[in-house]
C-alpha cells in the first residue's frame, strides 16, 4: 500500500539493504516493511544489487583501459583475409568434386563457380627480379577498404629466416606490412598494409640482412 | 539469415565501435597483458564473424553473445599462456581469479563506472570504505538524509546499469 509513510521509509532502502542502518532506525523500517508490499517489492529489486557490490574491487573504479586505435583495422583485416580463404576453400572443393566426376560436371561447375572468385576488386601480381638463384619471391596485392592485403610467395629462403615486408609509397615513405618466419616454399602468408594500392610503388622484402625491392603496377593484373 | 546476423563486415565494423572498449577492458582484466587483451578481442571478433550466421537477435544481445565468445578466448589464451615459460610484463603477475568470478566482478565494476559520480562516490564511501554517513556528508557538505537517499538511487542506478550491460538479475 502506498502512503506517505513509504516516502519516508523508501529512501532508508538502500541502507539497509546495505546493512547500514542504525539499529534503532531499521526496527522502524521492518515494522513498515511487514505491512507494505510496495516497499517490500523495492527492496526486492535492490537486495541483488547490495549482495553483488563485494564482488567489485573499488581500486578498478578508473577510467577502463582503451583498446589501441589500430586495433580495429588489425580486426577487420583479419576477417577480411578469412573470408577469402574460405572462399578460396570453397573453390578448390567444388573442382576437386568436379575433376572426380565427370568431365561435363566439371564443366558446370566451372561455370558456376569460378566466376565467385573473380568477382573480388582486381589483384595486382607482382613477381621480384634479381634474386639468389634457387629463390623465387612473388606477391598479390589487393586492394581493401583498410589499404592493401599482400599474398606472398617465397621459395629458397633459409628454413626459418624472419622476412620483413614493407611498401614503398608514390612519395618514397616506406610503410611495414608485417613479418613471418619462412618455414618452406607451400606457405603463402597473408599480410596487410594501411597503404592504398593504388597509392603503392613497390614492395620490398627482408630476408635477413638481403632487401629485394619489386615495382607494383596497380591495375595489372 | 536472421536479421542482424554478424555477415558483412560492414556489420563487424559496428559491433566493434560498440562493444570492442568493453570487451578489452574485460580481456585486460582477467589476463592483466595488453597484447593478450589484443589478441582476445582480435581472436573474438573473428570467431564471432565466422558463426555469424548462427547469432540470433531472438535469444540474447549482441553483446552477450560477444562476451560469452570473449571467456572462451581467455580460456584458451590462459591455457596457452600457462602451457610456455611466463613472462610476467612489468613484473605484474596475471590475475589467478577464477575467470567467472572475474567476469562477475568486471560487470560490476563497469555498472559503477557507469552510474553518476556522486551516486557511485556514496557507495564507494560507505560501502567499501566502511565511513559513517555522517562523516561522508560533513566532507560533501550535504545533509545526512542526502547521503542516505543517494545511496538509494545508487544502488537503483546500478541496477539499470547492470541490466543495461546484459547482466540478469
Amino acid at each position: 500500500m502506498r502512503s506517505e509513510a513509504c516516502y519516508e521509509w523508501r529512501e532508508s532502502l538502500g541502507a539497509y539493504a546495505l546493512g547500514q542502518l542504525p539499529r534503532e532506525e531499521r526496527a522502524g523500517l521492518e515494522a513498515h516493511l511487514d505491512g507494505c508490499p510496495d516497499c517490500r517489492a523495492e527492496l526486492e529489486l535492490l537486495a541483488p544489487v547490495a549482495r553483488l557490490l563485494p564482488k567489485a574491487d573499488p581500486e578498478r573504479l578508473g577510467a577502463a583501459p582503451a583498446p589501441p586505435a589500430a586495433l580495429s583495422d588489425r580486426v577487420i583485416a583479419a576477417i577480411a583475409a578469412d573470408r577469402r580463404a574460405t572462399r578460396r576453400r570453397k573453390l578448390r572443393l567444388g573442382l576437386a568434386f568436379s575433376g572426380a566426376t565427370a568431365a561435363i560436371a566439371a564443366a558446370v561447375l566451372a561455370i558456376f563457380v569460378l566466376p565467385v572468385g573473380d568477382s573480388g576488386p582486381p589483384a595486382t601480381r607482382v613477381s621480384f627480379e634479381s634474386l639468389p638463384p634457387k629463390m623465387k619471391v612473388g606477391a598479390k596485392l589487393e586492394p581493401r577498404e583498410f589499404g592493401t592485403e599482400i599474398h606472398i610467395y617465397v621459395k629458397g629462403a633459409p628454413a626459418g629466416a624472419l622476412c620483413r615486408v614493407f611498401v614503398v609509397a608514390e612519395d618514397g615513405s616506406r610503410l611495414s606490412a608485417g613479418s613471418f618466419r619462412y618455414r618452406w616454399s607451400d606457405d603463402y602468408p597473408t599480410l596487410t598494409t594501411a597503404l592504398k594500392l593504388s597509392r603503392t610503388e613497390a614492395i620490398g622484402l627482408r630476408v635477413g640482412n638481403r632487401t629485394f625491392l619489386a615495382p607494383v603496377r596497380a591495375s595489372s593484373t | 539469415m536472421p536479421p542482424g546476423a554478424l555477415t558483412h563486415e560492414q556489420d563487424v565494423r559496428e559491433a566493434y565501435a560498440a562493444h570492442a572498449t568493453e570487451l578489452y577492458g574485460f580481456a585486460m582484466r582477467s589476463l592483466a597483458d595488453s597484447g593478450l587483451a589484443e589478441e582476445a578481442v582480435q581472436e573474438t571478433f573473428l570467431r564471432a564473424w565466422r558463426a555469424g550466421d548462427r547469432f540470433d537477435p531472438q535469444i540474447g544481445s549482441l553483446r552477450t553473445w560477444l562476451f560469452a565468445i570473449l571467456r572462451n578466448v581467455v580460456i584458451d589464451l590462459g591455457r596457452a599462456r600457462s602451457a610456455r615459460p611466463r613472462v610476467a610484463e612489468g613484473g605484474i603477475e596475471p590475475s589467478v581469479e577464477p575467470l567467472d568470478e572475474a567476469l562477475l566482478a568486471w560487470q560490476v565494476e563497469e555498472a559503477l563506472r557507469r552510474i553518476s559520480d556522486e551516486h557511485r562516490r556514496v557507495l564507494v564511501e560507505t560501502f567499501y570504505r566502511g565511513r559513517p554517513y555522517a562523516e561522508v556528508a560533513r566532507e560533501l557538505g550535504v545533509p545526512e538524509g542526502t547521503v542516505k537517499s543517494r545511496v538509494y538511487y545508487g544502488l537503483r542506478a546500478l541496477r539499470v546499469a547492470l541490466e543495461e550491460i546484459g547482466y540478469e538479475i
